[in-house]
């Protein structure tokens, strides 16, 4: 199963990339914005795990959340993202969104809030 | 500018350094932002809306900007290229989205972030008030540039709820 990340920032992408790949997660898919993660996700039934950042151009994080249930995928989606208000997660949960990792995050992070997500896309 | 509305930057560049770089930071006294006269740097700039308005700036020399964003993904840059650039927009990215949620009484939106390349000119034209911390660290020091303003009704309220609160 691939992992999706979904962040306009190719250094974060590459942060996020080199943690998975230390995980054993080797088959990885990136989108840009919120618009192409939808697409990616409505094209792929192979994607077992969507991580996805809240502030985008074009289309952000939430809305994309929004549209991929709309459409009936149910693959997790864990938000990435600086958006830490009790507020803000609440409103990610309530759009479907599975778990919420903060940033700034390390590698030590990344592993414990994603394991029980990873089990489907080790390689 | 009030150190309630300092400090939560402080903490944020720490935090930030400290999780994403393994990196500890010290920071000097705050003073207003001038001219230095340098134009060799990036700029990272984001804006600051909802019930205070401003801009948070992260200003590296070149040659600190390659060495930090290298350590962000493990690579040596020997050139500023637009993972750099980019790098430099995240990071200002997570600096300002740490600190507005330890801004109390205060809701706030961030701005996506841009990325200037020169001297501190280029911010100052755009008529801001801005106050410098500088900040030492392993990897080069750099400095955060702060301009907020909270609006006239929700400072009132802010300093009501922040009475209740202590």
């Amino acid at each position: 199963m691939k992992v999706l990340i979904v962040d306009d920032s190719q250094i974060m992408r590459k942060i996020i990339t080199g943690v998975l790949k230390k995980l054993k997660v080797s088959d990885i898919i990136e989108a840009v914005n919120g618009q192409e993660a939808v697409d990616k996700v409505g094209e792929n039934d192979d994607i077992g795990l969507v991580l996805m950042d809240w502030n985008m151009p074009t289309m952000n994080g939430l809305e994309a959340v929004k549209k991929i249930r709309a459409n009936g995928s149910k693959v997790p989606i864990v938000m990435c993202t600086t958006e830490a208000e009790k507020e803000k997660v609440l409103e990610a949960v309530k759009a479907g969104t599975n778990d919420y990792l903060v940033k700034p995050f390390n590698p030590k992070d990344i592993q414990a809030k994603l394991g029980k997500f990873l089990s489907a896309c080790v390689s | 500018m009030k150190v309630e509305y300092i400090n939560p930057f402080i903490q944020s560049v720490s935090e930030t350094f400290s999780s994403m770089l393994d990196c500890e930071v010290t920071h000097g006294k705050p003073f207003p932002t001038k001219d230095d006269g340098q134009s060799n740097h990036l700029i990272g700039i984001i804006g600051l809306s909802g019930t205070a308005q401003g801009n948070i700036a992260i200003k590296f020399p070149a040659e600190t900007a390659m060495a930090i964003v290298g350590s962000l993904v493990g690579t040596n840059f020997s050139k500023v290229d637009s993972s750099v650039v980019d790098g430099v927009g995240e990071l200002v990215n997570i600096i300002a989205g740490n600190a507005k949620v330890k801004i109390r009484g205060h809701r706030i939106s961030i701005s996506l972030p841009t990325v200037l390349r020169g001297g501190i000119h280029k911010l100052s034209s755009r008529s801001i008030a801005y106050i410098t911390i500088p900040f030492k660290s392993a990897k080069g020091d750099f400095e955060i540039l702060i301009s907020f303003r909270p609006n006239a009704k929700e400072k009132q309220e802010a300093m009501h709820e922040s009475a209740y609160s202590r």
